[in-house]
């Protein structure tokens, strides 16, 4: 009885080792581990021959065939069904000798040959069985490696293939990243194209003007001189005038004589202020000359904003207006072109009043017009600011402030020069100008002029 | 005491005759007008030594310019006077008339006092 206990060991240590690398249930290895000490303890007892020897003989078949069971019905084990029937013939004539041993052992005596023989069968068939079962445990773990080997290489052509994507997730950002910058460098190119082109087109507006400038310029000295001279000659008349005698005649000429006369200075008046349009348009296309001396900003802003106040205010259509200086103390002499730069502080105030006047028009005596003027030292830099609190300037139009011939000024008011004119002013001082504006609160002309290298 | 006055700008003559009318009437002043270089190297080709005492001329001209008869007179005329007057202000044409022996340069609009002053000396010379 041995021999069956012996098997059943075999079987669930050979079962219990057969277990793949993923192993098996747990509740099956417990199975397994209740299934070896029991054989074992069986084995003892056969050994110790213990009574009753017949039930632990029967419990030794009861646990074999538990074991087949088990092995028959257990999907896991489902590939060692031929190890199942391996033993099933040993048993089976283990079984019948028990049988007939336990029932009848007068009639084992007379069958005791032929179950040797069929013991010897039995056993013959089960190394057959078991190298078959071998052979073909041996086949599934060749297909076992071969599946698993196509595993790795799947997972290596995954992993492969990851990596490669990430690769070209690389490339294609940096394809990505140098497309942005050559549209950058394009938009850079296109936008330094339009400057260029727009540099061109003031350059040659700015030869045109020079060339018109001096063409109208003779014909205006004509205008100016011929009427100046009448307005001479009509003094001269009135002087013979008074040498003759009172009549009525004489009345009627003197009162169209005083037409001719007051007609004779709108005309001069009117064709100098033309020839001011004339030199401005000079000026701007040729630039001015003049040298660069250290100059007291603070000093020609006291006096030329304040001319800039008594020109208007001596103009038609004066405004009021409340004039607030904030200049800087102790600020350094800066170097400057004093003609030049005066015309720039002179530009910049009748611009705030020509601005703040439309304010005035527009919202009557609720609204007090005050310009602003101020310097500070910034250290390398000195910083002049002009801020009225007039209409202000819409973005749209800000950047063509500074153009030449721009003009907000309706009819004849502006040339549309006197800021372009101050712009370049400002460049050939190395300086900045900026323009801040809220519109309906304030424009403020930034200047930032080079402190001179002592 | 004659001045010859080149100008392109036929008005010149009027402008200049009423501007001196004074001058004309009471203190001998004779002015002559050309239109181009050319008629005015004639006008003083045609005596030697030249009638005239002065010659104010303009630069900017069809034909030949104001320096190029600047030129040909003070080679010709060396003694001879010459003023420019020019809407071109610029230092170039200055240093230019200044170089071919201009006695004097006015720029257009022309100061009609520093001009009546240069010819007063030019009358009492
Ligand atoms: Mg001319």
């Amino acid at each position: 009885m041995i021999l069956v206990n012996l098997i059943s060991l075999f079987l669930l240590y050979y079962l219990k080792k057969s277990a793949g690398p993923q192993g098996f249930p747990e509740n099956l290895n417990r199975y397994f581990k209740y299934g070896m000490i029991a054989a074992a303890i069986l084995i003892a007892l056969g050994i110790a021959k213990a009574p009753p020897e017949i039930l632990f003989q029967l419990l030794s078949f009861v646990l074999v065939g538990g074991i087949i069971y088990l092995i028959l019905n257990t999907p896991e084990l489902d590939y060692q069904k031929t190890l199942a029937i391996t033993p099933l013939p040993i048993i089976g004539v283990q079984l019948l000798e028990y049988l007939i041993k336990t029932i009848s052992p007068a009639v084992f005596d007379i069958l005791e040959n032929y179950l040797d023989a069929a013991g010897f069968f039995a056993l013959i068939w089960a190394v057959t069985m078991w190298l078959n079962h071998r052979k073909q445990m041996k086949e599934i773990e060749i297909e076992r490696i071969i599946s698993k080997e196509q595993e790795r290489q799947l997972r290596n052509t995954e992993e492969q293939k990851s990596q490669l994507e990430v690769l070209v997730a690389e490339r294609t950002s940096e394809i990505l990243k140098q497309k942005e910058e050559l549209q950058e460098a394009l938009n850079d190119l296109q936008s330094t194209q339009a400057q260029l082109i727009q540099q061109e087109k003031l350059a040659s507006l700015g030869q045109l003007t020079a060339g018109i400038a001096h063409e109208i310029k003779n014909p205006l000295n004509f205008v100016n001189n011929f009427s100046e001279l009448s307005v001479d000659f009509l003094e001269e008349i009135g002087e013979e005038m008074a040498k003759i005698s009172e009549s009525p005649e004489k009345q009627n000429i003197l009162d169209l004589l005083e037409d001719v006369k007051s007609n004779l200075v709108k005309i001069r008046h009117h064709g100098s202020r033309a020839d001011g349009i004339v030199r401005s348009m000079l000026m701007h296309s040729r630039g001015g000359t003049g040298t660069m001396d250290p100059t007291d900003l603070n000093l020609l802003i006291r006096e030329y904003s304040n001319l800039a106040f008594h020109g208007m205010r001596a103009n038609p259509n004066p405004i009021n207006v409340d004039i607030q200086l904030e200049l800087a103390d102790n600020l350094p002499q800066v170097k400057l072109n004093a003609e030049d730069f005066s015309r720039v502080i002179l530009n910049l105030v009748k611009n705030a009043f020509d601005a703040m006047r439309d304010k005035i028009n527009a919202l009557g005596s609720d609204y007090s017009a005050k310009v602003t003027i101020r310097t500070k030292d910034l250290g390398d830099q000195i910083l002049i600011e002009v801020e009225d609190n007039g209409p202000g300037v819409p973005d749209e139009i800000r950047d063509k402030l500074l153009m030449p011939f721009f003009t907000t000024k309706k009819g004849t008011e502006g040339t549309g020069l006197g800021l372009s004119i101050t712009h370049d002013i400002i460049k050939s001082h190395e300086g900045k100008l900026d323009i801040e504006s809220t519109v309906g609160e304030f424009t403020r002309f930034r200047i930032l002029l080079p402190k001179a290298k002592p | 005491m004659k001045i010859l006055v080149v100008d392109d700008e036929r008005d010149v003559e009027d402008l200049f005759r009423q501007k001196f009318r004074k001058e004309i009437r009471n203190e001998g002043l004779e002015l002559l007008f050309a239109y181009s270089g050319k008629e005015a190297l004639e006008i003083l080709e045609n005596n030697n030594p030249p009638l005239v005492a002065s010659v104010f001329s303009d630069i900017n001209m069809p034909g030949m310019s104001g320096l190029e008869m600047l030129g040909i007179i003070k080679n010709r005329f060396p003694q001879l006077q010459v003023s420019m007057i020019s809407a071109y202000g610029d230092s170039e044409n200055y240093q230019k008339a200044m170089s071919y022996g201009a006695k004097g340069f006015f720029t257009k609009p022309v100061d009609f006092e520093s001009l009546r002053k240069e010819i007063g000396e030019i009358l009492r010379s």
